[in-house]
């Protein structure tokens, strides 16, 4: 078998793959490009983005600050797939969305995201468990290795006593610790959190931003935040403005503190 | 989304609201319990008729009756017809309306009839026996064919061409006529009372009861004599009487040769009709008894179908409710990976499901109406018809009603279940 390859062509396989691996792992997970969005049509459209370019870093953690009508809630709804741009590029590991079918965005919302929103958006009536499951449900795993999962993700946010109750009888923070296990269930690579404390009082929401942060630390998940609120943003590695639809300090390294590589 | 926990979660959405479910259920109901309970005596009637057939009925023997008398009788079931008919010779006159001696020569020239018996008009004043001195009404008649199959409970078949006077009598003579039981009185001589039609004087005529028939609606109350019987009851009607009068005939049996199949049965017909006669087969008559019970069935049945649209309306309404109400939810689901079909598929289950429930409910509630309503029916109404299941259900029209009754829902729920497809999930999660 070793004939059939000489030395020198072996070498040169285990450099390329190598490098790739490289690239791989030096690869941001979301990248967009020249992105715009514009709503409407001509007289009267309104554009919500002017071009927007950005990449974020696998474990990276990022807040998404502007006022409302900034186009930062346009532009979470892009990167999170939910929305498609009028022209320009999100790029997901390296591939292109355009690229993808609609049941291929699906799955990947599917797989790979997580998201908290700030009204929570439970089924009331159900159990906590139940509503943690949705996303596995919908992804269809197995019914063992749901329940399994699903616990796992309540044992994160330390709710796993709860999981018989309904999701009703639960307090804010509980309900928005059970929303992020909700987030968390599929091992997503990102989480977009969409103003996940501005239902809160400030002591439960400082508890909600620890425990996301330690997600993000803990098991590189990547943390999207989109919030006014400046203090929650301050604890993020890197803070993008958007204003009328652009970013006003496009580089992202001279707005970075706690700098890391 | 796996199939089952779609079809799970309808399920358990249908129960958030139960009140609104439990009436929208309940209208299918209605429609598919109405449907489900006619189609259930249709079904208890057509078998009650189908066995009677097969115990009395027979093949290869046709009924004629001249069109003029037809339409006499038919005329006597138009309530309140208007206008005065004019005469017309060739349709109305009397002579048209009997069947005479040239006339069954006719019939029994026409290719593939085999033989012509004209039923003769004989009456009995009433029967008696030498056991008892009471008195009984009855109608004998003769049996024009052996080819009429006829349900004997004890005894035997009349021997028709037998030189010895027979009956066979309707169930019931045995005990008031002073014996025993129906084996009791075969083999017994009975008595017909007949009234000579010119003098009016009462003269016993003696007939050999050889047999006793079952309870039946087909036989309508007749009992069969020979033609020794038969010949010796007209001897006494029309003594003194003109030999015409004695050979008057309105109705004929004819046999046929059953070897020739429908279509030469339907040449015959078509023979018999240009001689000016109709001719029915057994099959015939029970097509009518039935087409005339079918279309009483069509018309609740035409109800229930009636109430399964304005259910179907419900369930739209229902459905439209549901969307508005979990707009949110759509909207989270599709966030996180919930393709449009699955939704649309989601939504026309649960259409679906409670065209199941309400169709089960239906058949479920229809089978219970069966229990108590047989056993009723059979001490009450249907008492003289042993062997009549009021209703009855049929395992593949059941089945049928549930898989319409839920495609109907279906149809119903995908105008719903299109709308919850086509949310946008930014527009539905931002949905006060």
């Amino acid at each position: 078998m070793s004939r059939l390859f000489s030395k020198k062509v072996l070498l040169l396989l285990t450099t390329c793959y190598i490098l790739v691996y490289i690239m791989l792992l030096n690869k941001s997970i979301l990248s967009i490009k020249n992105l715009t969005k514009t709503y409407g049509k001509k007289s009267s459209a309104f554009a919500a983005l002017k071009g927007v370019s950005l990449d974020i870093n696998k474990g990276e953690s990022i807040a998404i600050i502007g006022k409302s009508g900034s186009g930062k809630s346009t532009l979470m709804h892009i990167l999170a797939l939910l929305d498609k741009p009028t022209s320009g590029s999100v790029e997901i590991d390296g591939v292109d969305s355009n690229q993808l079918s609609n049941k291929e965005l699906n799955r990947l919302r599917n797989r790979r995201f997580g998201f908290v929103f700030q009204q929570f958006f439970m089924n009331a009536n159900d159990t906590v468990l139940n509503n943690v499951i949705l996303p596995l449900k919908i992804g269809g795993v197995a019914i063992r290795e749901r329940k399994k999962r699903a616990m796992e993700a309540l044992k994160a946010v330390e709710l796993d006593d709860k999981a018989k109750n309904k999701a009703i009888d639960l307090s804010g923070g509980q309900k928005q610790r059970v929303c992020i296990a909700r987030a968390l269930v599929n091992n997503p690579k990102v989480i977009f959190a969409d103003e996940p404390t501005g239902n809160l009082d400030s002591a439960t929401g400082a508890a909600i931003e620890d425990l996301l942060f330690n997600l993000n630390k803990e098991k590189g998940i990547t943390l999207i935040v989109v919030t006014h609120d400046a203090e929650l943003a301050e604890r993020c590695q890197r803070q993008l403005h958007i204003k009328d639809g652009q970013i006003i300090a496009p580089n992202a390294d001279i707005l970075k503190k706690g700098a890391r590589v | 989304m796996k199939l089952i926990d779609i079809i799970k979660s309808a399920n358990s959405n249908l129960l958030r609201n139960k009140g609104r479910t439990f009436l929208t259920i309940l209208a299918i109901f209605i429609g598919s319990f109405t449907i489900i309970a006619t189609s259930g005596i249709r079904t208890g009637v057509n078998n009650y008729i189908d066995t009677q057939m097969e115990s009395a009925g027979g093949e290869g023997y046709i009924e004629i009756m001249p069109k003029a008398l037809q339409e006499i009788m038919q005329s006597m079931m138009s309530f309140g017809s208007s206008a005065p008919t004019e005469y017309n010779p060739e349709t109305n006159s009397t002579e048209m309306t009997v069947i005479s001696e040239e006339d069954l020569e006719k019939i029994r020239q026409i290719p593939g009839i085999q033989s012509v018996k004209g039923a003769r008009n004989i009456e009995a004043e009433y029967i008696t026996s030498a056991k008892t001195d009471k008195k009984y009404l009855i109608s004998p008649q003769a049996l024009p064919s052996d080819r009429i199959t006829i349900d004997i409970a004890e005894g035997r078949m009349i021997d028709i061409g037998g030189s010895a006077p027979e009956i066979i009598l309707q169930p019931g003579y045995a005990e008031v006529l002073g014996y025993q039981s129906d084996a009791d009185i075969v083999g017994e001589t009975i008595e017909l009372a007949v009234t000579e039609q010119a003098t009016m004087q009462v003269q016993l005529v003696e007939v050999k009861v050889v047999g006793v028939l079952n309870k039946s609606i087909i036989n309508m109350g007749r009992s069969w004599v020979n033609v020794a019987a038969e010949t010796e009851i007209l001897d006494v009607l029309y003594a003194h009487m003109p030999e015409s009068y004695r050979n008057m005939v309105m109705f004929a049996t004819a046999e046929w040769d059953s070897s020739l199949g429908d279509e030469g049965l339907e040449k015959i017909k078509d023979d018999l009709d240009a001689l000016g006669f109709t001719g029915m087969t057994f099959e015939d008559q029970v097509g009518m008894i039935k087409s005339f019970f079918d279309a009483i069935i069509l018309v609740f049945t035409i109800f229930g179908g009636i109430a399964l649209l304005a259910a179907s309306i419900g369930i739209i309404n229902t459905l439209f409710m549901a969307v508005q109400e979990r707009t949110r939810e759509i909207g989270l689901m599709k966030a996180m990976g919930l393709g449009r079909g699955k939704i649309f598929l989601m939504f026309s289950v649960e259409a679906v499901a409670l065209g199941f429930w309400g169709s089960a409910i239906g058949v479920g509630v229809a089978y219970l109406a069966k229990l108590i309503i047989n056993p009723v029916a059979a001490d009450t109404f249907l008492k003289d018809l042993p062997g009549f299941n009021l209703m009855e259900f049929d395992i593949s029209m059941i089945l049928i009603l549930v898989a319409v009754v839920m495609a109907i829902a279906f149809l119903a729920g995908t105008l719903p279940a299109r709308r919850a497809a086509k949310k946008d999930p930014i527009e539905a999660l931002r949905y006060e």
